[in-house]
Order: C-alpha cells, then structure tokens, then sequence
C-alpha cells in the first residue's frame, strides 16, 4: 500500500513527518503547476471548481508515482467538496487507474475518527506512537503558520522585494528536514530573527487588507495566484484569519469540547445571513462584519462556480458594515494581468478612502478644538 | 512651456495626452494599436512631436493600459498606474460631481463608483467581451459599414428587435437571423445597442450602486446608439465628456503631474529621440518548474530592459539592478 494525497500550500510537509514515523509507505506528487492543473482540467466536468481540478490533477500525478491508496477528505456539512472524493475515485477508475479511494471525513468524529484512519493506514501501530507522531506533524504546522504570519508583516515593509519570500522558503526546506523538536524550534527562532532584521521602508503605516473567503482558494497560492505575495508588492499587509493550524487547533481539539471560534464570526452574520450554506459562505459575511472597522479593505477568494461564496458575495454589499470588498474568482481562466490591474486599482482606492478618512477627522477634530 | 505626458496603451488603441502646467489638454493622439504597442507609441510619440509647440518641456511621462508596463520601460515612465483609477482621475478632472464611470473601450469594460471626489467601488468585466468596442467594430464591419454609420443608423431605429446579449457569438447569430427574418437593419442595430447595454448592466454592473451624475467615456462613448440605450435602461441622463476616448491618458497626466510636484527628482523620460530606437521582443518558454511559464523580453542592442510573465519572480527583477 503507497498512499498518496492532494496538496494544499505546504500541508505535505505535516502529513510527510506523521508518515514517516508510522513507517507508511507515501509519495508527494509535484508541487501545483501547469500540468497538474491541466491534467485536472481535461478530466474534469467543466463546470467543477478549482479546487476539484488541482485535485484531481494532483492524485492522477500520485498515481503515476506508484500510490495506489489515495487520500481525500470528505464528508456532509462542508459543500460538494464532500462528494469530490467519490467522483474523483469514479474518474481516476474511468481513466483505468487501479487505485483506492479512502475519504478522510474532517467534520465527523473529528480528532478521533482521524487518528483511527491513521491506525489503519499505520497497519495498527500502537496508540502512543501514532499520537507521538500525530504530535510532531502538528508541531511542523504550528511553526509554518507561524512564520508565514510573520512574512505577512514583512512583505509590504521590506526594502528589496522577495526577500520574505525567500526566508521563508528557506524556512520551510529546513521545517520539511528537521527531525526533533528542537531543530524545529531552532528553525522557527532563526526565521523569525532574521525576518525582523530585514532592511525595511521607511513608510509610516501599511494599508491592512484582510484575505477571506474559501479555505481551498485562501490556502493554496498556486490557485490565487500568489495574492498574498502580490499584495505585498503593492506595499499593503495581509491578514487572515483562515490557517490549518487554527482549523486543526479548532476543529479538533477545542469544537469537541464545546469551544467554537466561529460563533462569534456567524453571530456576527446573524443580521444578514442566519444559517449554514455550506462551504465557507457563512464565515464570509461574519468576516466582512467583523473586520470592517479593523482593516482597511478586504479581498474576498472564491472558486468560480462556488454556491456559497457567490451567495455570500452577493449579501456582502448590503450590510450596513462598510469596507470595501474586492471578489477575486479563481479558476482556471484567471490571468495575472487581469488580477493584477484589480488589486492595483484597489489599493489606490484604499489609500484614497483613507486619506480622505483622515482629513475628515482632522477637520472634525479641528473645529472641536477651535482652530 | 512645462508639460505631461500621459500614454495609454490599451488592446485596440493607443491614447497620447499632454496636459500643461494648468493641466489643461494642450494636444492628443488616438492610434489603433494593431498588436503592436512598441510601434504605435514610437509612432504616436513622433505624432506629439510634431503637434507640440516649440520649447515644451516634459515634466513628466506616466503610462497606463494593458500594456503600460511595456510603455513604461520604453519611455522612462514616472510613474504606471492602472487604467481604472487614470479613467477615474481624468472624468473627475472635468466632472468633480461625477457618481457613477461608465467607461467602455476596445476589449474591457468597467464601471467606477465614486462618492465625494473618491472611488468606493468598482468593477471589470471578467469573462465576457460583449459589448466593448471590439464586438461592435465586428459587427459593422459585417455589416458592411463605418462605426460611424451604425451609429448614426441605429439612431433612426423606431421599433428595435430584441437580441439575445448574453453571448457575442448568440448574439451575432441572433442578429442574422433576425435580418433574414426582413426586419429593418436600423431596428437590428439599435437592437443590438440594447442588449449589449442589459449585459453590461447585468455582469459589470452587477450589485454596483449607480447614482447621477453618469459619465460615459472611452471610445465606444462615440457611439450615438449605445449612448441613448444606457440613458433609456438607466432612466437617467449620462454626460458623455470631451476628449472621453483619451480620458485613461489624460487621467495618466493628471497623475503624473501631481507626483512630480512632491517629486525631488526630474523626469525619467528618455526623451522624443526613442521613436528612433530599434527594440526587439522575444519570448522563451522557463524550464526551471513544471509551470513553464512563457517570459517575454524586451531588449535593446542585445541587452535586455524588462521581463515579463512568469508565475514567480524569477525573471522579473529588473535587469538594470
């Protein structure tokens, strides 16, 4: 048995470490790139979103690695994402590929049904290993959303662009190697160090822009066309609430025990929107309430032909909540150019609405104090 | 005289605007862009020569457009901004109680919303050309006459037929069958005007709150049919501004202008001499990832001043740094 798994952002990296101290059999198919995604897309219904096609692309390019036990999440309550494991299983046997299909349900049973399906794929290893192991892959998450939230600070503010970006691919080879907690903690310091000791601009405050919108699209780059990267370019912050270490911490530790960071985000989208849609849509018009006075603006992602996102975009304009929301839809079709134009345009709209904030309150400050 | 340049580069034309110190339109230039930006701003480049008045002294060169990286490079642009906010500064220049941009032009069509003096919104077609400049140029060409004449034609419409403005090539479809049907070809038009104004209004237009006053710009504001079917839909008057073709660049200008006022440095400019210049593009397939991204190149006696296209940024570091 050779597993295999689709990617999304750096995630193999976790899975990889948990693996190979269970001594499974894996192989981690090519980082997202052009053949993977037109692979997805010529097996693919055309109307399916990015993520069911970067998927699809990324088992059929595991399968020519030698997996032949793919995993996939699933499971009622997200949206069709759930149906996307049997689908892809019915395509990649419709291809002729002699492959198994073993869907990892993220919202039943949480924690517990997840480390029974690592049990079985382990061969029944005993317990204290597979959690000892279940351990260090979340300590290798936990460090890279950390550090990837500190590159977010220094993107807008660096003196020579990409070089965040280059610290922090470095960090994640070094996460990816390291075999202790302690290197892993080391890995982490020294990133972190030299982040901060990056030559910056001089420039007074960055816009804040607050990425929201489907998990898929939010976590993988090569689906958004590196935004983050983009908008650090353009000299602006990005902030998100959305990182698997936050779902993981969430969804499989503190939900089961009552906690739920997200309902304050849906009592926030109580007035607008008061159920579940599935997917991600919910949470989409919570964090538009609720970042509105925190940011400066906001970029919504959503996969084309994504239900809920599209529902949630068309709420979004009526709450009384104001900030300005740019819709970025991703698929296949999307050009960088294209993009490009809409964040310039966007932070020039930004910057004016907040020089225009400022004289305002200058003025009403003005007249208060008599001058 | 002092003076700015604006340029805007777009996928049919190529706009040229220079304002003077007053910012006021001292001359302009609208090219067809032909697939060829590095030709048509040399030529138009030559053009501005030619029509300045002696003694004017550019200040500075902003570029804008689709291709305004590429100007950029070739005229040692100040500064290169998007075309939504050059469409936005250049109406407000004239209309500073403008609401609402509607701005159409050879392949992309946008809608500005503004309040106060400042943009709150936005939007740009995505997947459909229908109805911008390309499309109608098309159409008449087809039909066997000027744009000009499908305007003034489509004006003379008493009752228009309906076509289906979903899709161009639906469109186009509808509009023969409809003229093998014997409707007036007058009807057909202003028809079409309709329906390409509704898809418009239902994907660009889409949740955007469009208050009066409307300006209409870009160069399908010329036509008089398109005109008068966004003020039926909308109900509501729209100003069509002078010089509305060449607005991304006058907008271009404006822009400049200002950021050369807190500017310590002078301008970029390389000077009217690069209308002379043989550039050369090239283009090369990346192998350094599966990605394989298609690079462009622009380079000047064998040595290479801007790359473009790849997913990182690899080749895209400034090759002068």
């Amino acid at each position: 048995m050779r597993i295999g798994m689709p990617h999304m952002g750096n995630l193999y990296i976790p899975f990889k470490a948990l693996f190979q101290r269970l001594n499974i059999d894996f192989v981690i198919p090519p980082l997202n790139n052009q053949r993977t995604l037109s692979l997805g897309v010529r097996h693919s219904p055309e109307g399916m979103c990015i993520p069911f096609k970067l998927t699809l692309g990324n088992l059929i390019e595991a399968t020519e690695l030698g997996a032949d036990t793919l995993l996939m999440p699933a499971g009622s309550g997200i949206c069709r994402l759930g149906y996307y494991a049997k689908t892809q299983e019915q395509i990649l046997h419709d291809l002729g590929y002699n492959i198994a299909m073993v869907s990892v349900g993220v919202s039943q049973r949480k924690l517990f049904g997840l480390l029974e399906m690592i049990k079985r794929l382990s061969n029944n290893a005993p317990w204290s290993k597979i959690i000892s192991a279940f351990r260090f892959g979340l300590a290798k998450l936990n460090a890279m959303d950390r550090i990837e939230r500190a590159v977010q600070k220094i993107r807008p503010v660096e003196r020579i662009k990409g070089t965040a970006n280059k610290l922090f691919a470095k960090a994640i080879k070094a996460i990816d190697q390291a075999d202790d907690y302690n290197t892993l903690k080391k890995v982490q310091i020294n990133c972190i160090d030299q982040l901060n000791q990056v030559t910056k601009v001089s420039k007074a405050q960055p816009l804040v822009v607050g990425i929201i919108g489907e998990f898929y699209v939010l976590l993988e780059p090569f689906s958004n066309l590196d935004v983050e990267s983009e908008l650090g370019k353009l000299g602006v912050e990005v902030r998100r609430t959305t990182f698997v270490s936050e779902w993981t911490k969430f969804s499989l530790f503190l939900n089961p025990l009552g906690m739920n960071e997200k309902d304050r985000i849906h009592k926030a989208a109580l007035p607008y929107l008061k159920r579940d849609i599935g997917g991600d849509g919910w949470e989409s018009v919570g964090e538009k309430v609720l970042h509105a006075t925190e940011y400066d603006g906001l970029i919504h992602l959503a996969p084309f032909t994504c239900m809920p996102e599209i529902v949630a975009q068309n709420i979004m304009p009526s709450t009384k909540e104001n900030i300005p929301v740019l819709t970025i839809l991703c698929d296949e079709q999307i050009a960088k150019p294209g993009m490009l134009t809409r964040l310039e345009a966007f932070v020039d709209l930004l910057e004016h609405r907040r020089r225009a904030q400022s004289n305002s309150l200058r003025r009403e400050h003005g007249s208060l104090s008599g001058h | 005289m002092e003076a700015y340049l604006g340029i805007d580069v777009g996928s049919v034309t190529t706009k040229f605007a220079v304002l003077n110190e007053s910012d006021e339109l001292v001359t302009h230039v609208y090219l067809p862009t032909e697939g060829k930006p590095i030709d048509m701003v040399q030529q138009g480049l030559k053009q501005i020569k030619q029509q300045l008045p002696k003694g004017v002294d550019i200040r500075g060169v902003a570029t804008t457009g689709s291709a305004r990286y590429l100007a950029g490079v070739i005229m040692g642009a100040d500064l290169v901004k998007n075309e939504i906010t050059s469409h936005a500064v250049g109406a407000l220049r004239y209309f500073p109680e403008g609401q609402t941009i509607i701005e159409i032009g050879g392949q992309d069509s946008k809608i500005i919303i503004i309040r106060d003096g400042i943009v709150t919104d936005f939007g740009m077609n995505t997947v459909c050309a229908a109805g911008t400049g390309s499309f109608l140029d098309h159409q008449a060409l087809r039909l066997n006459m000027s744009i000009k004449e499908f305007s003034q034609r489509a004006l003379d419409s008493t009752t228009p037929v309906r076509i289906a403005g979903r899709c161009t090539v639906f469109a186009e479809s509808d509009m023969i069958h409809k003229q093998q049907m014997g409707h007036r070809i007058e009807d057909i038009l202003y028809g079409l005007c309709q329906a390409l104004v509704r898809n418009y209004l239902n994907n660009v237009g889409l949740g955007k709150d469009i208050q009066s006053p409307i300006i209409f710009q870009g160069g399908v504001a010329f036509n008089q049919g398109i005109v008068k079917a966004i003020q039926e839909e909308l109900g509501s008057e729209v100003i069509v501004p002078p010089h509305h073709e060449v607005m991304g660049a006058i907008g271009a200008a404006l822009l400049v202008h200002e950021e050369m006022a807190h500017s310590h440095e002078g301008s970029k400019f390389k000077g009217f001499g690069i209308s002379e210049i043989k550039y050369h593009t090239s283009s090369f397939e990346c192998q350094a990832c599966p990605s394989l991204c298609e690079i462009a190149q622009l380079s000047l006696n064998g040595q290479v001043l801007a790359r473009w296209g790849g997913r990182c940024d690899l080749w895209e570091r400034s090759p002068t740094s």
